[in-house]
């Protein structure tokens, strides 16, 4: 599990939702193979499960970079970044993690790595370039707060017990109904498996609602550490408005300079509204200024 | 994108959307009207011209398609390459209709010769505002967005490009992704 991204970019985010949705996909439709088909039992399975899982957490900064693009930069690709990043860290008395870039106009930023040692923090090209210095190190104070935080493990923690619980309500499921023994009887109805396979696929989404749930407090978390490692919310504050207004989302670039990337890979357009707010890994902006600003007053700080 | 395309990999270029482009013509009322924007007289297109293989026969057969469009229209055709190695295909024209008209058949007739998935953007340029404001055509995703350039290095005015999408997004079909509103900056226009 890795760390989610921070404010507001639909690109990335679906594209990181995505990779993890996938993922837990695989792995549903793993288990149900193993143990419909080849007929594993609940204990072994359960050992590859926690397997994956511990896979999982020793690779999430490797997972997170690849699935954002970003790449790792050293300091003399971006010294100021570097700069920037060792003051805070010592500043909260954290091993400097790994610093990546990535190359798109959107201002935004993540943390990834299981502990502080094996942590990496990427910034987006458009959060160095568009936002203020010392808004930039409000963000990066918060990312930083993640990995202090150890956000990678809890959500590890967390998404493990959800596939967990897929795992035993699939493992109910069958027993109750079937009594264990007929397992390849299906009497002209729907096919056990397929049952079964819906029973674990909605569980599976059920549990990652809770999860993002639990991000989402994580973010406040992590905005009170932005606080005390900067003492100073108000930047962070400047930064979330700018991070969250659409202005920000206008690229500078030219058509012609990024068509080689990605623009003569599109789809039409369709003209969509999405229902993010379930699937939000982050408390709404206001719920954060307001909590940013509270304490800003317990510091003493002004408060635009 | 479809799953295939995520699982396997796009293989195909996307072929051009054309048909949304006559939006603009019905767009302009409101342009006129609530904010005093009308055409400057110029539009263009931009497509990359093919690589050195079918270049002669290419530049033959583009010839001969901007002499065909420019008889049955009357708008005056330019041609020019800029520093990003685009090929554009100015149109200079009073009227916003037969811009229009012309693009469409200009992009219809690159199209036919096997230019389709080259074509990059057709720009409508209006004038009236405080700077000139341009309407980009992506062709990939059949949609416009507004692009207003303040004139100074690679800056544009944003709240002004946004605004002009809350105008005109119950006439014209406008891009909502925001993170593809590209900048054509320098464009010959």
């Amino acid at each position: 599990m890795k760390r989610r991204s921070y404010g507001r970019d639909a690109g990335l985010t679906l594209r990181i939702f995505t990779t993890a949705s996938l993922l837990g996909l695989l792995y549903v439709v793993f288990a149900v193979v193993l143990f419909n088909v080849l007929s594993v039992g609940l204990v072994p399975m359960i050992l590859i499960v926690v397997g994956i899982a511990f896979f999982q957490y020793f690779t999430s900064d490797k997972l997170a970079l690849a699935a954002s693009g970003a790449k790792v930069v050293e300091r003399d690709q971006a010294p100021e970044l570097h700069d920037m990043i060792e003051r805070l860290c010592a500043m909260a008395d954290l091993p400097k993690p790994r610093v990546a870039i990535i190359d798109t106009d959107v201002p935004n930023a993540f943390a990834t790595g299981r502990s502080p040692k094996h942590a990496a923090v990427a910034v987006t090209r458009g959060l160095w370039q568009r936002l203020e210095p010392r808004e930039v190190e409000g963000v990066l104070a918060h990312e930083l707060s993640h990995v202090a935080n150890r956000d990678v493990l809890i959500m590890t923690v967390a998404s493990f017990f959800a596939m967990l619980a897929g795992l035993l309500t699939r493992f109910g499921l069958y027993g109750g109904m079937f009594g264990g023994g007929g397992r390849n009887r299906d009497q002209g109805g729907i096919p056990v498996w397929l049952i079964v396979l819906l029973v674990s696929v909605v569980t599976y989404f059920l549990s990652q609602i809770l999860i993002l749930a639990i991000s989402r407090y994580r973010e406040f978390a992590a905005d009170r550490g932005s606080a005390l490692i900067t003492g100073a919310p108000e930047h962070l504050m400047s930064a979330l408005q700018k991070i969250s207004s659409d202005i920000f989302r206008i690229p500078e670039r030219d058509l012609r300079q990024v068509e080689t990337m990605n623009a003569f890979f599109i789809i039409p357009t369709s003209i969509k509204t999405s229902a993010r707010s379930l699937f939000m890994t982050h408390p709404p902006l206001e719920k954060r200024l307001a909590a940013l600003a509270e304490i800003a007053r317990e510091m003493g700080r002004p408060v635009a | 994108m479809g799953l295939r395309d995520v699982l396997f990999g796009k293989k195909k270029l996307a072929g051009p959307a054309r048909e949304r482009l006559f939006a603009l013509t019905t767009a302009a009322v409101t342009l006129d009207t609530e904010l005093g924007l009308r055409t400057a007289g110029d539009a263009g297109i931009v497509f990359k011209p093919l690589s050195a293989g079918d270049f002669v026969r290419a530049e033959n057969d583009l010839q001969q398609l901007l002499d065909g469009v420019a008889g049955d229209s009357g708008s005056k055709l330019e041609r020019r390459e800029d520093s990003f190695g685009y090929t554009w295909i100015i149109v200079r024209d009073p009227e916003l209709e037969d811009q229009v008209t012309t693009i469409h058949a200009v992009a219809q007739g690159l199209e036919e010769q096997g230019f389709g998935s080259q074509l990059l953007a057709a720009v409508f340029k209006f004038e009236g505002g405080k700077y000139p404001v341009y309407w980009v055509y992506g062709y990939k995703r059949g949609a416009f967005w507004p692009f207003v350039p303040t004139g100074d290095d690679q800056k544009r005015d944003n709240a002004e490009e946004l605004e002009l999408k809350a105008k005109l997004e119950k006439e014209l079909p406008v891009e909502q992704d925001l993170t593809r509103w590209f900048g054509v900056f320098d464009a010959p226009l």
